[in-house]
């Protein structure tokens, strides 16, 4: 067993070290995309938190029309509760809210009849979709006019805020991972090429698919690991650059914290997996995957009437 | 066929084509209606031209190539509906020896065999014991330290052999193994080969080599255009180690060789 692994990992070295450059040029680029991605998710994962944290940003208070009665609050309630985003929703009766507002201000004369409507208190589960939700709350029937009131304009700002991080995340984050993952592609294609007698040794003596194939997987994967690595450590830094430069600039902000081992795992195996997919792609022609052999014989059966002889 | 087994039936052919057709294209043909048996350890020469099918008929073997009409099949087993995934236990049946020989020049003699057999699933402890003995069984036991470019093409031949003789073959298949090499190299290289096939090996032979074939005396089945069109069978056959022995003495191996192996019949070639 170890002595088998041991075989596959060596191959994956040897072709590694055959193409030191082209291997060079994928793991930065892989490292660059993570990076980017991974520092891009650990910003709008901080604004995210620091948005919930606000007290009362998450909130969103909804005034029903007059005259409206018991079963109309309790559907409309339930509805309200149905959309997504929305973690709770809780009814305000009239007569409570008035009570609670004579109990804050005792200036209101005793007489005075209660101006507020039924209510509901609306608690989002993020802030970006607090738009989407007050949309549809506002056209419900039993909503008053303007009836749908939140801390609009830093929730906008906080939305912003975060949209821009996930488009900018998403954008360039992909862009540089759809290059790494051209460079992993052609490494991959130019092991195959440089190791082609080998390959074509292994086929000659019988050896399995597998054995020619888990070198290439294992090559793909160590780039995309070694990618998620590097960018783990390069992240690390930056954090504790910037962390350690809010520190003496103020007190009143501070990065949350960035522990390295959960970090340094995830980046990797998330680096690993796109290396596996990249890789895949690549040996696809080494690995004769069946079900394609099988199609192409199929479309060619087709076009020819029967089954022509192919090489193996 | 679910996968090659090593169960036959006596009296079967050890290899049996019937009314095979290899069909590149709707124009192009590899063979057309090849049908021939072969026994266990029959030393078979297949002869033509370039295009004739005789690389088709052993790609067949390999399963490099498929067939696409008629049927072959190995030891009583069909390899027509043979999967992808049966391919490799069928080749570690059978030890191919390419033309080229397919070294790898990074490699030493000893690696070169022992990376094939690395590759499978042989353990380092099983590739030390066995490698030295493969390399002995073709004479090349000497230069195992060498790397492929120190050696002449009559020991990379021997290399290739020693390579494809790792699975302990009992049919090996050789794709022009003499294409590159000089009367006297060609002479070791079908030395060794007798050697196997006296052992009990049946051994393929691929080869434009006339003058090689003729004096091996074996049978030679002639294929042009992708079909048969003769198939002689086994005259005396001659003493290669002997002839091999003399040749280290002669001033001229290559006139040596020629003169000392059976000469072939003038007035056949004339007419």
């Amino acid at each position: 067993m170890f002595d088998r692994l041991d075989f596959l990992i060596g191959e994956a070295f040897v072709a590694l070290r055959r193409n030191s450059w082209m291997t060079f040029a994928s793991v930065t680029t892989a490292a660059v995309a993570i990076f980017l991605l991974g520092s891009l998710a650990f910003a709008y994962r901080g604004v995210n938190d620091y948005a919930k944290s606000l007290p009362g940003i998450l909130d969103m208070r909804v005034f029903l029309r007059d005259g409206i009665g018991t079963e109309q609050i309790s559907a409309t309630a339930n509805k309200i509760r149905s959309l997504p985003g929305v973690e709770s929703v809780y009814w305000i009766p009239k007569d409570k809210a008035w009570a609670e507002r004579k109990k804050t201000d005792p200036n209101i004369p005793p007489d005075l009849a209660n101006p507020f409507p039924h209510s509901y208190k609306v608690v989002l589960k993020n802030i970006d979709t607090a738009d989407d939700v007050k949309r549809y709350i506002a056209a419900m029937p039993a909503v008053a006019k303007d009836g749908v009131v939140y801390l609009e304009d830093l929730q906008q700002l906080l939305t912003q805020v975060l949209f821009l991080l996930r488009t900018t995340g998403l954008g360039l984050g992909g862009l540089m991972l759809l290059t790494s993952g051209v460079l992993i592609y052609n490494a991959i294609r130019l092991t195959i090429m440089a190791r082609r007698r080998e390959i074509r040794i292994m086929h000659l003596v019988g050896a399995t698919k597998a054995t020619v194939v888990l070198p290439l997987l294992i090559e793909g994967i160590l780039q995309g690991a070694l990618g998620g690595a590097i960018a783990t450590f390069l992240l690390w830094s930056g954090h504790r650059g910037l962390d350690s430069l809010l520190e003496h600039s103020t007190s009143l902000f501070r990065l949350p914290a960035l522990p390295i081992v959960p970090w340094l795992l995830m980046l990797s195996s998330i680096g690993a997996a796109y290396g596996l997919v990249c890789s895949v792609l690549a040996a696809r022609e080494p690995m004769q995957l069946a079900w394609l052999r099988a199609w192409r014989w199929r479309r060619h059966d087709r076009s020819m009437g029967e089954a022509p002889a192919e090489a193996a | 066929m679910s996968r090659p087994s090593n169960s036959m039936d006596a009296n079967a052919p050890y290899i049996l084509f019937d009314d095979v057709e290899v069909r590149y294209s709707e124009l192009v043909y590899g063979l057309r209606g090849l049908t021939l048996s072969i026994s266990q350890g029959e030393f078979v020469f297949f002869v033509g031209p370039t295009g004739a099918g005789k690389s088709t008929v052993l790609k067949l073997l390999t399963r490099e190539v498929r067939h696409t009409g008629g049927s072959v099949s190995l030891r009583s087993q069909s390899l027509d509906e043979l999967r992808d995934r049966d391919v490799p236990i069928l080749r570690r049946q059978m030890g191919i020896v390419p033309q080229d020989f397919g070294l790898l020049p990074r490699k030493r003699v000893w690696e070169n065999v022992g990376y094939a057999m690395r590759a499978i699933g042989k353990t380092r402890r099983e590739v030390r014991k066995k490698v030295p003995d493969i390399l002995e069984s073709v004479n090349i036991g000497h230069r195992a330290d060498a790397f492929p470019h120190e050696l002449s093409g009559g020991e990379q031949q021997r290399v290739a052999i020693a390579r494809a003789l790792i699975n302990d073959p009992r049919l090996i298949v050789a794709d022009e193994p003499t294409g590159n090499l000089d009367p006297a190299h060609s002479l070791e290289i079908m030395e060794i080969l007798q050697r196997l096939s006296d052992r009990g090996a049946t051994v393929l032979v691929a080869s434009h080599d006339i003058t090689v074939v003729e004096r091996m005396g074996k049978r030679v089945v002639t294929l042009e255009e992708g079909r048969v069109v003769s198939d002689e069978r086994p005259g005396p056959t001659p003493n290669l180690v002997a002839v091999g022995a003399a040749v280290g003495e002669a001033d001229d191996p290559e006139e040596a060789i020629l003169s000392r192996l059976p000469q072939p019949n003038v007035a056949e070639e004339e007419a």
